[in-house]
């Protein structure tokens, strides 16, 4: 008995010289600063409170797990009002009251503006809201990550699934006349002819146009199979669909990543039904196996969590694998070694954020899964299995 | 106290600034000038340089509405033609930034003119749907004149350089923005103590008896419209230099509508009211930030609940003040001072 009191009393000093041990280990280690120009008001607010709610749940979920091997991942946030020139003056804020490693931005502008200063500094990576097929070029912008696939590689995953499902079809772009509207829309016709499907409709809309009665007059005038949006969150998707059925056409509509939020196609109402998109990450529903970090997102918030919240996870998610990869190679943490970490990271496992390992391929990954509206049960289901682009 | 000023000449009648105390106060202002960027970090400087590019520019809008009456919301419109002046001449021709930054007012000023046409017929609400019309077809031009524009992805330019210098950091563009701004505002200033801006004035007054009294109403009318233009297209110049990538959504409508919102809370029509209303729409935002700030530490959730809270503070802040002291920020200024001079006796 007192042999085992003995060792019980030796064991829990042991733990204790060994958690101290751990503690002042880990208080040697220096934190590892996230900053973030978060736009939580503002035009892309809906986005930005997501993003936020997103990163803060992967930073504690990281730091609860030890941190980035022993390093405390700290977060600091600060709202942008999605203005270029706010972003900007936060993300001085930021990097003048912290040794910042990790960066998250809310626009392409902004990532466009502020590259020079991220490739100065030296000192980290940069994710981002951003999308755009233009950062996607590691010369240029080497220091900047997409936390997922470009807008051209999301029209990509489309049209593969397109040609896989209907060969030679007839497709539409419809496309909102802004930089994100623009983005994809030349490398999209060459996609298409490459694939052998016919992409000779291209409509443009004004941004912010609600009367979209002439683009669907040239809708039915060309009958494609696939009509798809891109460069808009809802608005005027809805409109289209109504006008296109009211007008007998059986075509199917399909958008990219910012109009696939569940609640956002959901309030289109029956219009939604068979709408469908591309989406990188699982839904906060997805019901799937082996999908640890879905399921201890679930149990952090029992509330539906949007498609902007899984993009700021998994944004935090990859960064802190592109650390670790760095730290483990014993490297000075950087934004170059960083860098190197993240096109390290091979088949990494999400914990089912996406339904499959990922890999970093240039500055994107070019991963997503193309999913269908089922207004029935009021969710986004899978059409389609994960399309990896090589 | 102070019972008043003696001038002895009319030299001292017109000078700007008519006081020991006051030439006084700006030795001390051009010295925390000079020394703002030594003594502070990239934050700061980064935002003296924004407040210092919005001055420039609101004194542009002030110009024309403050001080001829004309209402107009295509200054942002006309500071994007400065940056697309400077980026391509920067790009593509290598010339030195003042000279980049004078081609940039001039082009500026050349198109204000054309937008300022309409004035000719239409006032108040009517002239400001014509700018809005005109700043949209600049942002069309922007965007769609690829070969020239880049187009909807923009251009990027390389930074300004003094002396083969690159001016990288917000301290280092600080010291051409400072001092072009500082000219501008002198440039201003002094406008009104001429035959030109006194015209100005007449105009917006009453436009019938300006004409009465022998002025061009379509000289003097589309002149405002070219110095506004002018302080506008160096702003924007100087907005190119300090931001280095330029897109056709740089310069949104919505700050038209800033810079306007800049004059009408500084106080239209008085040279400090711009430069008052630029520094508080520019920063009260940023001090409102801090103070969601100061909370963080004790409620990390405070960034994101109070953010929206902060804008209706702000918006808030404005209609006090606009209720509380119509004639502006200035005026605010004015009689603090007056209060100082009189006491201890009441304004």
């Amino acid at each position: 008995m007192s042999i085992l009191k003995m060792t019980r009393r030796t064991a829990a000093a042991l733990l204790a010289v060994g958690l101290m041990g751990g503690a002042v280990q880990a208080q040697e280690k220096k934190d590892i600063v996230l900053g973030g120009s978060i736009p939580l008001t503002g035009v892309f607010a809906f986005a930005g409170v997501g993003v936020h709610a997103g990163i803060t749940d992967a930073t504690e979920i990281i730091n609860s797990n030890g941190g980035i091997e022993g390093h405390k991942l700290v977060y600091v946030p600060e709202d942008t009002g999605y203005k270029v020139d706010q972003s900007v003056a936060v993300y001085n804020k930021i990097t003048s009251q912290h040794d910042v490693n990790l960066y998250y931005g809310d626009s392409t502008a902004f990532a466009k503006t502020i590259s020079p200063e991220v490739e100065r500094s030296g000192k980290m990576i940069m994710a981002g809201a951003s999308f755009a097929s233009e950062l996607d070029d590691p010369e240029k912008y080497s220091k900047i990550f997409i936390p997922g696939p470009t807008y051209t590689e999301m029209i990509g995953i489309l049209l593969k699934y397109i040609a896989e499902e209907k060969p030679g079809a007839k497709v539409g772009l419809v496309h909102s006349d802004t930089e994100f509207g623009r983005d994809p829309v030349e490398t999209a016709q060459v996609q298409a002819k490459e694939l052998g499907l016919n992409m000779d409709l291209v409509i443009s809309t004004a941004p912010g146009g609600v009367d979209v009665s002439t683009e669907v007059l040239k809708i039915r005038r060309a009958r494609p199979d696939y009509v798809i949006f891109h460069g808009y969150v809802l608005a005027p998707i809805p409109e289209f669909i109504t006008q296109a059925r009211s007008m007998g056409l059986d075509t199917k509509f399909m958008g990219t990543f910012w109009s696939m939020d569940n609640s956002m196609v959901m309030k289109m109402g029956e219009v939604a039904e068979g709408f469908m998109g591309v989406n990188p990450y699982n839904y906060y529903y997805s019901d799937v196996e082996n999908a640890p970090m879905l399921e201890k997102i679930r149990s952090m918030r029992d509330t539906y969590q949007s498609n902007a919240y899984m993009q700021g996870f998994f944004s935090t998610m990859m960064m802190a694998e592109a650390t670790r990869n760095a730290i483990k190679a014993g490297k000075e943490i950087n934004g170059a070694n960083i860098k190197e970490g993240l096109q390290a990271i091979q088949d990494f496992d999400t914990g089912g954020i996406v339904g499959i390992p990922v890999s970093v391929k240039g500055n994107s990954v070019p991963v997503g899964r193309v999913y269908r509206a089922d207004v029935k049960q009021q969710k986004m289901v899978p059409a389609s299995d994960w399309i990896r682009l090589d | 106290m102070r019972i008043g000023t003696v001038k002895e000449n009319y030299g001292a009648d017109a000078a700007l600034f008519d006081t020991r105390v006051q030439r006084g106060w700006l030795v001390v202002l051009a010295v925390a000038l000079v020394l703002l960027p030594f003594v502070s970090g990239q934050y700061v400087s980064y935002l003296a340089c924004l407040v210092l590019i919005n001055v420039a520019s609101t004194t542009g809008l002030n110009i024309l509405t403050g001080f001829t009456g004309l209402v107009s919301l295509g200054q942002a419109a006309f500071m994007g033609v400065g940056a697309y002046i400077v980026a391509l001449l920067e790009m593509k021709v290598g010339t030195p930034f003042i000279l980049n930054l004078l081609l940039a007012g001039l082009g500026a000023a050349l198109v204000g003119m054309v937008v300022g046409l309409p004035s000719l017929r239409v006032k108040g609400l009517y002239l400001a749907i014509a700018t809005i019309a005109a700043s949209v077809i600049l942002h069309f031009v922007f965007a769609n004149w690829t070969e020239v524009t880049g187009g909807v992805s923009g251009l990027t330019m390389p930074p300004a350089t003094l002396f083969g210098m690159e001016l990288n950091q917000p301290g280092e563009v600080y010291w051409i923005i400072m001092p072009v701004t500082v000219l501008l505002l002198f440039g201003a200033a002094n406008l009104f103590r001429t035959r030109i801006g006194r015209a100005f004035i007449a105009i917006r007054d009453r436009d019938i008896s300006a004409e009465v009294l022998g002025i061009d109403l379509l000289r003097y009318k589309l002149l405002s419209f070219a110095i506004s233009s002018f302080y506008a297209g160096v702003a924007g110049g100087l907005w190119a230099y300090f931001f280095r990538v330029i897109t056709p959504e740089s310069f949104p409508l919505m700050m038209s509508i800033f810079f306007l919102a800049a004059v009408i809370v500084g106080g239209m029509g008085s040279i400090l009211g711009g430069i008052l209303g630029a520094i508080f729409m520019t920063m009260v935002p940023e001090v409102l930030k801090m103070l969601v700030g100061v909370v963080t530490p004790f409620w990390p959730e405070a960034v994101a609940v109070l953010s929206p809270v902060r804008i209706m503070v702000f918006g808030g802040l404005i209609i006090f003040f606009l209720i509380f002291e119509p004639e502006g920020l200035a005026e605010i200024w004015r009689k603090i001072r007056r209060f100082f001079h009189l006491w201890p006796f009441k304004t």
